[in-house]
């Protein structure tokens, strides 16, 4: 493959491409699967090294997420972030389990409403808020901070003495 | 009534967890900027949410998912090419084609990629984490490691080339064994 698309394709990537060169990439992605290939391939990788920084970062909270990326001794991403991205998994779920149950405890008095559907949303919000704080830091945000008790998982990563 | 929808959520959430990677890998796939990324998976989660009552168990969630990033990222497009060049419904639809047909080659890829993250020499593995790190500025880090903002661009491209000839070269090696 002509080294110019390497090259074409990571501008584009990184948002450097000029306009003129988007339009051109976009004629040739259109006109030649090998160097779709290629792209898909490149912005896979994107994804990757996004994924393996994240879950660094996960690893190295505790002493803040650009010291944890740029300090000499900064921990490897070898397979350590899976194992932490499945803890943190668990972790999500023990939330869940334990959010219906507060609440049901917390709102007893509505349960018999005929709008009970009405409440799948905000359900949604508060696990997969505990879920976002946990499961690889996902960079999906809520509209609005949650209170503490909506997210289990994710006050409990935030208490000061896990981040020592 | 309560119960079953407990199971329902604890059921979704199982299955969000088990693919949101594979779902935000191909989110990334068909947006070029990467600054997108973040919220159209947004879209995504909360859609695959309020339609998860007419997910079928029976079909893969993966797909099903893939279905409706295809959806949201071609509204996010449209709605972009007001403001910026941003490529067109005829290419992000081939592009979602391809990289379906493509999701177990690219999961793998992904996999060897912690491989070859470990072949590189101490030094650039940092760098090219810290360019990936959320909130980390070019040209701060390039001025932190004496360098111009160029001279690392360059850099991480020819690291970038390196990794995934690394990762193609190890996923035919595997199929070899």
């Amino acid at each position: 493959m002509n080294a110019r698309w390497h090259e074409q394709i990571q501008r584009c990537m990184t948002g450097d491409a000029t306009p003129e060169e988007i339009i051109a990439l976009q004629q040739a992605l259109k006109d030649d699967a090998q160097l779709r290939a290629l792209y898909l391939d490149y912005l896979n990788l994107d994804a990757g090294l996004m994924a393996a920084a994240e879950s660094m970062t996960i690893a190295g909270s505790e002493t803040g997420r650009t010291a944890a990326a740029t300090r000499p001794a900064a921990r490897q991403p070898s397979h350590h972030w899976r194992w932490i991205a499945a803890a943190a998994a668990c972790a999500a779920l023990v939330a869940l389990a334990l959010l219906p149950a507060h609440r049901d405890a917390s709102s007893a008095s509505t349960d018999s409403s005929p709008r009970a559907s009405s409440r799948v949303q905000p359900d949604f919000t508060a696990t997969f808020a505990s879920t976002q704080g946990a499961i690889a830091q996902l960079s999906i945000k809520p509209a609005s901070p949650l209170p503490a008790w909506m997210s289990p998982t994710a006050a409990l990563l935030d208490q000061p003495g896990l981040s020592q | 009534m309560s119960s079953l929808h407990n199971q329902h959520h604890d059921q979704f959430l199982r299955l969000f967890a088990e693919h949101e990677p594979a779902l935000r890998a191909f989110t990334r796939l068909l947006l070029p900027a990467r600054e997108d990324v973040a919220g159209v998976m947004q879209e995504v989660a909360v859609t695959l949410w309020q339609k998860f009552g007419e997910y079928d168990a029976a079909r893969d969630f993966r797909k099903w998912g893939f279905g409706i990033v295809r959806f949201k990222v071609l509204a996010h497009v449209r709605d972009q090419a007001r403001d910026r060049h941003v490529f067109d419904d005829e290419l992000v639809n081939r592009l979602a084609d391809d990289a379906m047909a493509m999701d177990q080659q690219h999961e793998a890829q992904r996999e060897a990629l912690d491989q070859c993250l470990q072949k590189l020499p101490e030094a650039q593995r940092q760098m090219v984490l810290a360019a990936y790190t959320k909130g980390t500025r070019m040209d701060e880090l390039a001025a932190g490691r004496g360098q111009t903002a160029m001279s690392l661009y360059k850099m991480l491209q020819r690291i970038r080339q390196a990794l995934l000839e690394c990762v193609r070269r190890t996923i035919s090696q595997e199929e070899l064994t």
